[in-house]
């Protein structure tokens, strides 16, 4: 598992971890039940500390993308693809929460709002 | 005994060490196995003393210390067996060669390990049939290195281990100790007065100043906690935010510092505050301001 960890973005590091193998479980990558690396493994390769890894990994457990067999380490949980779609919604309406605050405190009405979103929407729509 | 119910790494209880004019402790410190833990202060605050007497080569004045569970004696071959010690003076013979300091150092640990020195030493590229006076800084913290795990110790005691060296050569020492930790039975604890490049190895961070420790924390928590706060609030009465520890202020602008952003979020929006900005610290600046502050609340915020 590659993941990109840096010390200069504005996320914590494990959380940084948290974000990219949740994308890895919930959009591609990662099979159901497949092994996670170890949490000792995972901190070596990524140069990041123990504690670090496993504030992650707790994090996913939490959410239900991943659990902890004793004795045999992490893996990724069996989950519906309508519960994935779910997770997925659930944690951009957290993200879009968080910026249609910071609209609001530049004194943006909801209807303008509405009209940012659909018009950047579009944008990254003709992107792809 | 831990946790998991293994020996501890280490354990110092109500260690004090003095000496004119400075007083060690009482200091009551552990740590488990699998763990890193940095001992950040100034210079003078203590650092050396408590790692000297961890590593025995200090009679403490009260209270002792155990590596593994076994209790420290100076001098004592079965007990330095646990642990490798890499301080900022190396005390080489610097008109031997590289080789024939090792033989040294084997002298006086039975369960020095030839072989072990000899891959370590090929891994870091570091010619052994050279004499020390002719060796790199570089070359000379890694020899150290090599001559303090070539036994396989356990607890790893660093002192400074990466000041002054080049950043190649630091990544080098480091990726070796990130190794040794991948199997959860090792532990090393460093002292730093500089926490940037060795910071991401730490799991914990212990802060001492004049002697005492100041306070423990997770890394991860630190960070998670501590914030740069600026704000406009109409307000020329008293104000009392929680968990601050240093405010600046330009008429009705203000930056705080938080070693708790939540709850000083909370309580500048019950005040009314407006156009609030957060910055995160880096564990550097988070470092500063804990030192600096000694721990204790110094600003009650006008």
């Amino acid at each position: 598992m590659i993941l990109i960890l840096s010390e200069l973005s504005p996320e914590p590091l494990h959380a940084q971890i948290t974000r990219q193998v949740r994308a890895r479980i919930l959009a591609h990558g990662l099979a159901d039940d497949e092994p996670l690396p170890s949490i000792r493994g995972l901190a070596r390769e990524q140069r990041v500390s123990v504690i670090t890894v496993q504030r992650a990994y707790e994090d996913l457990e939490r959410d239900g993308l991943i659990r902890s067999r004793p004795g045999k380490g992490f893996f990724v949980m069996a989950i519906p693809e309508q519960r994935k779609q779910l997770l997925a919604e659930e944690r951009f309406a957290a993200v879009l929460g968080r910026l249609l605050a910071e609209g609001r405190a530049d004194g943006l009405e909801p209807q303008r709002l509405r009209e940012v979103f659909e018009r950047v929407l579009r944008q990254e729509g003709a992107r792809r | 005994m831990s946790a998991n119910g293994g020996a501890l790494a280490f354990s110092l209880r109500r260690l004090v060490k003095r000496f004119p004019g400075f007083t060690l402790g009482p200091i009551d410190l552990e740590l488990q196995p699998g763990l890193v833990l940095g001992l950040v202060g100034p210079n003078g605050s203590g650092k050396t003393t408590m790692l000297h007497c961890l590593a025995g080569l200090l009679v403490p004045d009260e209270g002792g210390a155990e590596v593994f569970g076994a209790p420290n004696l100076v001098d004592d071959a079965a007990w330095r067996r646990n642990i490798g010690v890499v301080g900022e003076e190396h005390g080489f013979y610097m008109h031997w060669t590289a080789a024939e300091n090792l033989q040294v150092v084997a002298s006086f640990q039975p369960a020095f390990s030839h072989e072990r020195a000899r891959r370590m030493a090929e891994r870091f590229a570091l010619p052994l049939d050279r004499k020390v006076e002719e060796l790199s800084h570089g070359n000379r913290a890694k020899l150290a290195i090599v001559a303090a795990l070539a036994h396989a110790p356990r607890l790893l005691l660093l002192d400074e281990p990466t000041a002054g060296l080049d950043p190649v050569v630091r990544a080098d020492v480091l990726d070796v100790l990130w190794e040794l930790l991948e199997d959860g039975e090792h532990a090393i604890f460093y002292s730093t007065h500089v926490l940037s490049d060795i910071a991401r190895l730490a799991d914990e961070l212990v802060f001492l100043s004049d002697g005492r420790v100041l306070q423990r924390s997770a890394k991860d928590d630190l960070v998670d906690a501590w914030r740069r706060i600026s704000f406009r609030i109409e307000t020329g009465g008293d104000m009392s935010l929680p968990a601050i520890v240093e405010h600046r202020q330009v008429r009705q602008e203000h930056q705080v510092t938080s070693r708790d952003h939540e709850a000083t979020l909370a309580a500048l929006r019950s005040l009314g505050a407006e156009s609030i900005e957060v910055a995160r610290l880096s564990i550097d600046e988070i470092a500063v301001e804990i030192l600096r502050a000694k721990g204790v609340d110094r600003v009650a915020a006008r």
